[in-house]
């Protein structure tokens, strides 16, 4: 039991961390050569011009933005209530939250295409409106796993039942409960839950791509097919976007409540307060 | 996200529970139907779809004739290759993420290491689909960074000793980017339910460090790291953004061919798509249930 | 010749010193408990005897063997922790057994060894049983079997009550005690309880900030602690201002009255404190009760066979208990009263 150099865990998390840092210096480097004999952020400038990038960017942003409020607008208040009033009904929402986890995207799409297609009851597919509609639902299935769970934990970790009947007990009404009491209490994890919806949805292909959307995924893919440097330096930006996403996440997740994170949100909560 | 407020007012206004009595299975489901509703329509409802339509033929009368279709040569490959590629980019990512969540977790080292891996894992777990492809390209293609260095420093030449990018181990590799952090991030949480006075009751009793891990700690990982394994599996089976992305639509992993189903670019038959797809439930669920089943005996000594 | 010795023993984590020169030895079959508050550096002794941790300098022996760089796998030692900590995959039988299997008993060798040990600890009847199915007392005397279980030269137990339930944790200390006597195996036991300490040991080590302050038989500490910390930290004590009117003659002035100090006045100025046991104070003076100090009661507290009483008495707190009987009335809050006690009672104590 010597504790001065533990050098087998030393040598593990070398080779780990090389394994994953050295294909993102690759990438970067490789990014970086667009310009033939020197270093260049040519490939980058590149990116940036084109109409294609910024509108498929802008497409799976508002698709994204849509399938977070959504997803959060379907999962807290079922949380909270699942929590509070029927703790019975607890493994089955929990299942089926966590079942989008093994059920490929791929299944889920094909589902989609014929229960909603053009010959259906719902024909979602056959409008772009629909379509889009039904791509945003598909993310907020996909991303249910991460953000019930994200909820649910911060619903945990505050003791929701004690906390609503203390409310009530000083004269609350329920809405005040819950627009005073708990939602500033969980908004820390909504937001977590709500960064790692993002990074799944932004870039996400499957979908959008067997939806005909005009999503930043398909982009991806096809500019993998067609050109060499603008891939490489799309991907040094969606890991530096995908690991924007992660700290503030952590930012969020690790935040105590009422402890803010940006500037505004403390403003918000006490005007709650007094309202 | 200023909207979730009125939304839960909005639906909480119908489920307000009146007096006590009532309360009891009174109105209070109300409240999940919401949930239920939106989980029917965009999740259970689409499974179901496909799985009667599996049992359909282009009438709409019952047939067997979709599911034995999946007997057939091409798809049995198919199956085989997207389970032996899950199988084993799971199993690298289990053994790895366990053998680097013991080194960070357990090892001694500074807090630091532990804090920047966790914190590169929530990226890398959710790093996948084409830009991952590009990374390795730029890393371990052809003409790749590593593949240069090693060939122009080392005299080492990776592809002509058989190693290819675009092949089944290359694949796994690739797929170790994102399985690795996953399981390093699932898994850290039993590393740290592992008592730090297990090790030393097991130690003041005689154990060497070996004994320990066989006789009580592996035991007591043991349901976690089935879980996690089956998380990485499911995680494996249905990746095709990334295959997509680095093999093109020639790899016949059973998501491409589903996906080259549903684009009609091959022969399309959309009940033989329905078997496909059920055939991936299928796999999806038996995992389950063997996980379960396994689970079962090694958690008999919990709650 | 001591069966176990710690000899200077000094850990230092980086610059945080949390074990300083600490000696001590202990006789075969003897029962020693280490009290002190938390941080003071109790646990930190017990795992080096362990081997959890290594003496930064100093020495330790056990059964004239130098052990100090000996993994705690090859001590010898039975150990107990305040978490219990069995093995939550293995019943009651795997977790006795668990010793004597690294050990390499045969296989009756080791069921016996077990029966003999479930017997010990009175729980033959849930062998099968896993922990999760135990209270945590019953775990408890598990995790002694288990311990005592590969016949250890020495018994470690740390905090081993503290987790458990007011009542349990009486119980489990007195038959802690009996099975120690019955097998004569030398213990260490820490704890931060002083009642429990003085309850179970033959000695007793008083910890504090690292340095083991007094060593002695229950009795003694508790009758003549060496330093006001001890005096603290070891049961109730009263304080009372006094003035020293000759200190060659060991003379003080409290209570309206000159008294002699059986120990030289450490004081340096004219005022100095003494203390006193609350059992050494009564309303009612017996035959030796020579002095009494006045002063308002302020709390009268009824616990049943025992009523406490607090006093103000020139500014100073002053506390003690007198029996119930039926006949008794208790004094009233605000009355004016004389607390008495006898100057052969009375220590000085440092600030």
């Amino acid at each position: 039991m010597k504790r001065s150099i533990p050098i087998l865990p030393a040598i593990t998390a070398i080779v780990a961390a090389s394994y994953f840092l050295v294909p993102l210096f690759a990438t970067f480097y490789f990014s970086l050569k667009m310009t033939r004999g020197t270093l260049s952020f040519a490939s980058y400038q590149s990116v940036f011009q084109s109409d294609e990038f910024l509108a498929t960017l802008g497409y799976s942003t508002l698709a994204s933005l849509a399938a977070i409020v959504m997803g959060a607008v379907i999962i807290v208040p079922t949380a909270y209530w699942v929590r509070l009033k029927l703790p019975k009904l607890r493994p089955l929402v929990e299942f089926i939250s966590l079942l989008p986890l093994i059920i490929p995207a791929v299944v889920l799409v094909f589902g989609y295409i014929r229960l909603f297609g053009s010959n259906s009851y719902l024909p979602m597919t056959s409008t772009d409106h629909g379509t889009n509609l039904l791509l945003v639902f598909g993310y907020v299935i996909m991303s249910m796993p991460y953000m019930y769970r994200a909820v649910d934990n911060g619903m945990a970790a505050i003791d929701i039942s004690t906390l609503t009947e203390a409310a009530q007990s000083l004269g609350a009404s329920r809405l005040r409960t819950i627009a005073t009491v708990i939602f500033p209490n969980v908004r820390a994890s909504i937001i977590a839950g709500s960064f790692l919806t993002f990074s799944i949805s932004l870039g996400e292909f499957v979908l959008p791509s067997l939806l005909n959307r005009p999503a930043f995924g398909p982009y991806l893919v096809q500019l993998g097919q067609d050109r060499a440097y603008e891939p490489a330096a799309l991907a040094i930006m969606s890991f530096g976007f995908t690991w924007g996403c992660m700290v503030l996440m952590q930012a969020f997740a690790n935040k105590k409540p009422g402890q803010g994170v940006l500037p505004r949100l403390p403003f918000l909560s006490r005007k709650e307060r007094r309202a | 996200m200023t909207m979730t407020p009125t939304a839960v007012s909005g639906e909480d206004h119908a489920a307000t529970p009146g007096p006590r009595l009532r309360s009891t299975f009174g109105w209070s489901w109300l409240g999940v139907v919401p949930f239920f509703v939106f989980a029917f329509l965009f999740l259970i409802g689409p499974l179901l779809y496909l799985i009667l339509g599996a049992f359909q033929n282009s009438d709409g009368a019952f047939t067997f004739d979709n599911i034995v279709a999946l007997g057939g040569a091409n798809i049995v490959a198919s199956f085989s290759l997207s389970i032996r590629l899950s199988l084993l980019s799971a199993a690298m990512g289990a053994i790895a993420g366990l053998l680097l969540g013991h080194a960070v977790v357990l090892g001694g080292l500074p807090k630091w290491v532990r804090n920047a891996f966790m914190t590169f894992s929530g990226v890398a777990s959710n790093f996948a689909g084409v830009p991952l492809a590009f990374a390795f390209i730029a890393t371990l293609g052809r003409l790749g960074l590593v593949t240069v260095l090693l060939r122009d420093l080392f005299g080492i030449n990776l592809y002509a000793a058989g190693f290819n990018l675009f092949s089944f181990f290359g694949l796994a590799l690739v797929y170790l980017y994102f399985q690795l952090p996953l399981m390093l991030l699932i898994i850290t949480p039993a590393l740290d339910g592992l008592k730090s006075e297990w090790r030393e009751a097991a130690e003041i009793l005689g154990a060497t460090r070996r004994q320990y891990w066989q006789m009580v700690g592996l035991p007591v990982l043991t349901p976690s790291i089935l879980g996690c394994f089956l998380l990485l599996f499911a995680n494996a089976f249905g990746t095709l953004a990334t295959v997509y992305a680095l093999m093109g639509s020639g790899f016949d992993v059973v998501p491409i061919v589903l996906f080259q189903q549903i684009r009609g670019n091959v022969l399309y038959n959309p009940n033989l798509g329905y078997a496909l797809a059920v055939g991936m439930i299928s796999i999806m669920a038996l995992t389950n249930i063997l996980y379960l089943l396994l689970r079962r005996r090694a958690e008999r000594w919990q709650k | 010749m001591s069966f176990l010795s710690i000899s200077d023993a000094t850990k230092s984590f980086g610059a945080n010193t949390v074990v300083k020169g600490f000696d001590l030895a202990i006789q075969k079959g003897e029962f020693v408990s280490f009290l002190g508050p938390s941080g003071c550096g109790k646990t930190t002794v017990l795992r080096m005897i362990a081997g959890f941790e290594t003496p930064t300098t100093g020495k330790v022996m056990i059964d004239g063997r130098d052990v100090t760089q000996l993994a705690p796998n090859k001590r010898r030692i039975g150990m107990v922790f305040q978490s219990y900590a069995l093995f939550p995959n293995m019943n009651v039988f795997g977790n006795i057994a668990f010793g004597l299997k690294v050990a390499g008993l045969s296989k009756t060798e080791t069921e016996d060894r077990v029966q003999e040990m479930l017997k010990l600890i009175g729980l033959e009847h849930l062998a099968a049983r896993y922990p999760y199915e135990m209270s945590g007392g019953q775990q408890q005397r598990v995790a002694l079997a288990r311990a005592l279980a590969p016949r250890p030269q020495v018994l470690l137990l740390d905090e081993p009550l503290s987790a458990l339930d007011a009542k349990i944790r009486v119980s489990l200390r007195e038959e802690i005690r009996d099975i120690q006597r019955k097998l004569g195996i030398t213990t260490v036991f820490v704890t931060h309880d002083q009642e429990e300490a003085m309850s179970i040991s033959d000695r007793m080590v008083v910890m504090n900030s690292g340095r083991a302050d007094q060593i002695g038989s229950p009795a003694e500490i508790y009758n003549r602690p060496s330093t006001s910390f001890v005096a603290g930290f070891v049961g109730t004590l009263n304080i009372l201002k006094a003035k020293v009117t000759d200190l060659a003659q060991r003379q003080v002035f409290v209570g309206g009255k000159t008294i002699v100090l059986n120990e030289r006045i450490k004081s340096s100025d004219s005022n100095l404190l003494l203390a006193l046991r609350p059992e050494a104070l009564s309303l009612t003076p017996s035959a030796r009760q020579d002095v009494a100090v006045e002063g308002t009661v302020s709390h009268v507290n009824f616990m049943g066979s025992v009523i406490r009483i607090r006093m103000d008495v020139d500014g100073e707190k002053i506390v003690f208990d007198m029996f119930n009987t039926p006949h008794l009335t208790p004094p009233t809050i605000g009355q004016r009263a004389l607390a008495h006690f006898s100057s052969a009672d009375v220590f000085e104590i440092t600030a």
